[in-house]
């Protein structure tokens, strides 16, 4: 994929976290911080559907987002086919472990399975 | 060809706050910032997976992270996410060629148009936002 492509999505990712993650962190908010930590409250708000969505989409965003600033990062320090082919394989890896370990809960808990 | 490259200075050279003003610091705490982030992000994720463990394996984590420590830690990630949000707003308008000023015959001392007021501003901006972000942040957190 061209760089330019990927800066694209990194931009993307960025502005659609932006919105998704302040709904996010409003939701601890309008109920009390500690209040909204509590087990049945977070139990609750795995099992809400809707919300549930919007923590699997912002989960996919940021660790999109994330991996990839996470490369550029890396390919500003170094560089070489075999160090970029690594650093951009490794990313993607971690990305994709991240997303199946997070999607487990949100499913997991979403279904009762716990 | 001297096998010594004196330009290729690594993590130094990218870190060094010192030169190009501003700029190199939005440019440094950037970085910093996304990496930290994406360190709190992966903690997180962890975190969350706690509530598998039922109500006591949930509330036992929660005690880790409802401490002083926990708070103030919380406060920087804060500051790292409003400063994170606000550059890189600033980082997308540039790119689209938005506050980087017209192209000009490049005359002495050399100042690049696209390092202007209005992105310096931007900067100071997304610092000071921060600030009041943590300040916000600490005044619910410690408030309880």
């Amino acid at each position: 994929m061209r760089e330019s492509h990927i800066m694209k999505i990194h931009y993307a990712t960025a502005l659609a976290a932006v919105g998704l993650v302040a709904v996010h962190i409003l939701m601890r908010l309008t109920q009390g911080f500690a209040e909204s930590l509590e087990y049945e409250n977070v139990v609750a708000n795995y099992q809400f559907l809707p919300y549930a969505g919007l923590l699997e989409i912002i989960l996919i965003l940021l660790s999109i987002h994330g991996f990839n600033g996470l490369r550029v990062i890396l390919l500003e320090l170094k560089q070489g086919r075999v160090y970029e082919k690594a650093v951009s394989y490794g990313c993607l890896a971690g990305m994709i472990a991240l997303i199946a370990y997070g999607s487990r809960t949100i499913f997991m808990v979403n279904m009762g399975m716990m | 060809m001297n096998p010594h490259d004196e330009h290729k200075e690594g993590i130094g050279g990218m870190a060094n706050p010192r030169r190009y003003g501003i700029e190199r610091v939005a440019y440094w705490l950037m970085r910093l910032t996304g990496l930290g982030l994406l360190g709190y992000f992966i903690a997180h994720i962890y975190e969350t997976s706690n509530i598998l463990r039922g109500r006591v394996g949930w509330e036992e984590f929660l005690d880790l992270t409802q401490t002083t420590e926990g708070h103030i830690f919380m406060t920087l990630v804060i500051g790292m996410c409003v400063f994170h949000t606000v550059n890189g707003i600033r980082i997308m308008l540039g790119h689209g060629g938005i506050g980087v000023g017209k192209p000009a015959r490049p005359d002495y001392p050399y100042i690049p148009a696209s390092q202007n007021s209005r992105h310096k501003i931007g900067i100071y901006s997304a610092i000071v936002l921060a600030a009041i972000a943590m300040m916000y942040g600490m005044a619910v957190m410690f408030g309880e």
